[in-house]
């Protein structure tokens, strides 16, 4: 009962107290003088999102980051320790590795598959009902999705009946099952495979929007110069696209990078599987609150670039607009 | 809206806007008292049938006491808790306590845990339960292990269970229980119309490869003694050592291609749960299936039927060197009290009674922490008789190890399991995790 009053309190009066703010710092506002009312009202209409965004983001930030040099106790200043542990010790360069290993594949391969499959689909009748076939996935939550296919990939011994799909069809073929998720060989392609799975009919939808905003009249000419359709998606359609690919593109790369219920599901990082964030919540888990700092922190920074490229794209938009 | 709330006084909204926020403090501020004196909050790790049983247990105490007990499944207690010590934010009455021995000398030294002595008969509770579980050997004053601190207990010993069990059909295997694990080893198969020697399931979600340390705790303690075994646990015996190393050697032979079912492959794509199933298929897929008590509830649940000690049954671990045969590994659920409330005390007592315990005995499932408990499942009844005969029974190595130290430990085995020739590799890597995770945590 007092955890349901707690909540209509947060609800109902967190509001009305902003609304409060507004009214009567407005009252206050508007009995200065007139110069310095219009110098002082947006700072003073922004100060409660300044205010939330600092003690919801900034404040976090700067004591993560002030983590990553402290001990596990938060006792002592331990230097570059949790950065060192980070960059030389074997599990976690393993987990950089798979993260590249993402980072390249999830995203070349589910940017491009999307381009090409809503170029495709742009010329078919059934458009839509493909594009809903494929944006199917996209819906579905990764840890849902991860136990579809933990079916998907089940493997029974050699010589019984196979209940995974991968593995009965392998038999049909009269192949030998494979322990997709167990052999190393397999293993991160396997896991990659599913996070592009659910990833890509979310590009289609984003590149194929921007491809309808293609002024018609621009195809045309290029046809009736004699262009066929390969050139025209070469020379035109991709480049007009570019910077909705780089969106999504830098979108996908910040996924590959948080990559965690996938292989969390799947595999728990075992068999050399671990991802960066796999690795951090590890270290949180094991008390180790100054190495998942640390690793927080890289992470952070390998992701802030992206950001900045994403807002200046908006950016741009915005302004051709 | 606007113009409703510009036609007020600023007088009225910002008395308006005062009463909201001292309804709100107020409000805010009776959540943080704890639970009132007929209410107990409890996190627990079961769910299902153990949860089920466990409410069936808790029913005579509520409807005597009038108190009501919130129980809250929470699998990652230890590290809710250890977040919420550190944070000084409101922690459930009652709750298992933590593994790890660093952290439990540290819960304890920050006072968040509170000793059994403080509300119960401790006499007539190391008098009734297994003395493995109450009394350190030696009278040593710590054992982390037990949830002994200065020669306090913190950990109340409340259900056991007996692990290194070897569970076989009936109908298939015939023969006597061999004496040695060479014996062991020394069985055909095919002899008794099985395919293989052992059934292995390590699929355990975030926690594969603990069924695999439980066959390689039962070879350690049984193979090079308790000593070594306890310094493993305690950091001080590295994993390149020739003790540890035999160890995994003899634990490879369980699951090698040749002796386990379906291969390496299957041991490692199986679920622990089910990793028994092919004991009961025609022709049977194994022979023996290596795990704790709890088993013989997925054995009857997978397989509709099934009838414990009619259809199925167990022998004890065999001697790997008859030095050390009166070794035993169990394991224990606890509860331990983080506020000290009379309701909690309350509840705290009743568990350690043997009312309490006989419900969960009669529940089937597991054995009791006191050792007078009478049991109908033949199963159990002769488990309680391991687990009473045990000169040492000792814990599952691997749940006191500093966590990262548990981690790396589980998934070696599966690396080795899949990569025999890994081996050494596997060893030295799991060395240098030793010398991190002991040295921080």
């Amino acid at each position: 009962m007092e955890q349901f009053i707690t909540a209509i309190a947060a609800v109902i009066f967190v509001p009305l107290v902003l609304l409060g703010y507004i009214i009567l710092g407005e009252r206050v506002v508007e009995r200065l003088p007139e110069r310095l009312q219009i110098w002082i009202r947006p700072y003073f209409w922004a100060l409660p999102a300044i205010g939330f965004a600092t003690i919801f983001m900034v404040y976090p930030l700067l004591r993560t980051v002030v983590l990553s040099f402290r001990n596990n106790a938060d006792t002592t200043w331990v230097g570059l320790n949790n950065y060192v542990y980070f960059f030389t010790f074997p599990d976690t360069l393993t987990s950089l590795r798979n993260s590249l290993l993402w980072l390249i594949f999830y995203t070349s391969i589910s940017v491009a598959l999307g381009l090409v499959i809503a170029i495709l689909l742009d010329r078919v009748r059934y458009e839509s009902l493909a594009k809903i076939a494929i944006f199917l996935p996209v819906p579905i939550s990764a840890v849902a999705a991860s136990i579809i296919w933990k079916f998907m990939f089940d493997y029974q011994p050699p010589g019984t009946t196979q209940t995974g799909t991968l593995n009965a069809l392998l038999g049909l073929a009269g192949q030998q099952p494979v322990a997709w998720l167990v052999n190393s060989t397999t293993n991160n392609a396997a896991l990659i495979f599913v996070g592009i799975w659910s990833i890509t009919g979310f590009c289609m939808v984003i590149i194929s929007a921007s491809l309808k905003a293609i002024s018609t009249e621009v195809l045309e000419a290029a046809r009736m110069d004699g262009a066929n359709e390969f050139r025209i998606v070469q020379l035109i359609v991709t480049p007009l696209l570019w910077p909705t690919i780089t969106v999504v593109g830098t979108t996908m790369i910040i996924n590959a990078l948080k990559t965690f219920d996938i292989v969390y599901v799947l595999t728990a990082g075992a068999y050399d599987t671990d991802v960066i964030a796999t690795q951090m919540f590890n270290q949180l888990a094991n008390a180790h609150y100054g190495r998942a700092a640390a690793v927080g922190v890289v992470l952070f920074v390998a992701i802030v670039p992206l950001l900045v490229v994403n807002i200046r794209r908006f950016q741009q938009q915005e302004e051709q607009r | 809206m606007t113009e409703v709330l510009a036609g007020l006084s600023s007088r009225a909204i910002a008395s308006g806007l005062g009463v909201l926020l001292l309804v709100a403090c107020s409000t805010g501020g009776s959540t943080q008292q704890s639970a009132s004196s007929t209410d107990v909050t409890q996190w627990v790790a079961w769910g299902g049938q153990e949860l089920t049983a466990y409410r069936d247990v808790l029913k005579p105490f509520e409807s005597k006491t009038g108190i009501k007990v919130h129980v809250t499944t929470n699998r990652e207690s230890t590290t809710a808790i250890a977040n919420g010590i550190e944070a000084g934010t409101e922690l459930p009455d009652i709750a298992p306590g933590p593994t790890d021995p660093v952290q439990l000398k540290s819960w304890v030294g920050k006072g968040a845990l509170k000793p059994l002595e403080s509300f119960l008969d401790m006499k007539a509770y190391t008098d009734n339960t297994y003395p493995a579980l109450t009394t350190p050997p030696g009278g040593a004053s710590d054992d982390p292990y037990i949830g002994i601190i200065g020669g306090k207990h913190y950990l109340e010993m409340i259900k056991t269970q007996v692990k290194g069990l070897f569970w076989y059909n009936k109908k298939v295997f015939t023969g006597q229980a061999p004496k040695t694990f060479d014996d062991l080893l020394a069985i055909n198969p095919s002899q008794y119309g099985a395919q293989k020697l052992f059934c292995a399931g390590f699929e355990s979600g975030g926690d594969s490869g603990w069924p695999a340390s439980d066959q390689l705790h039962n070879i350690i303690m049984r193979q090079s003694g308790d000593q070594v075994y306890t310094d493993w646990i305690n950091g001080k015996k590295k994993w390149t050592s020739p003790e540890i190393k035999l160890g995994y050697q003899t634990f490879l032979k369980e699951v090698s291609a040749a002796n386990v079912y379906g291969g390496p492959n299957t041991a490692l794509s199986t679920n622990f749960g089910k990793a028994g199933d092919p004991l009961f298929k025609s022709p049977a897929g194994c022979l023996f299936l290596e795990q704790a008590t709890f088993i013989a509830n997925f054995f009857t649940q997978n397989t509709p039927g099934l009838k414990a000690g009619t259809d199925f049954d167990f022998f004890g671990h065999p001697s790997v060197n008859s030095q050390y045969d009166g070794n035993v590994n169990g394991f224990y659920d606890n509860v331990a009290m983080y506020n000290s409330t009379p309701a909690a005390k309350q509840l705290m007592q009743y568990l350690a009674t043997k009312d309490a315990q006989q419900i969960w005995a009669n529940d089937g499932g597991t054995l009791g922490a006191i050792k007078t408990l009478n049991y109908n499942d033949p199963i159990y009844k002769r488990a309680a008789e391991v687990a009473g005969s045990a000169k040492n029974l000792l814990v599952t190595a691997g749940d006191f190890m500093p966590s990262d130290m548990r981690k790396a430990y589980w998934q070696s085995l599966l690396n080795v399991t899949r990569t025999p020739s890994s081996l050494d590799s596997q060893l030295a890597h799991l060395d240098q995790v030793q010398t991190a995770a002991y040295s921080t945590s």
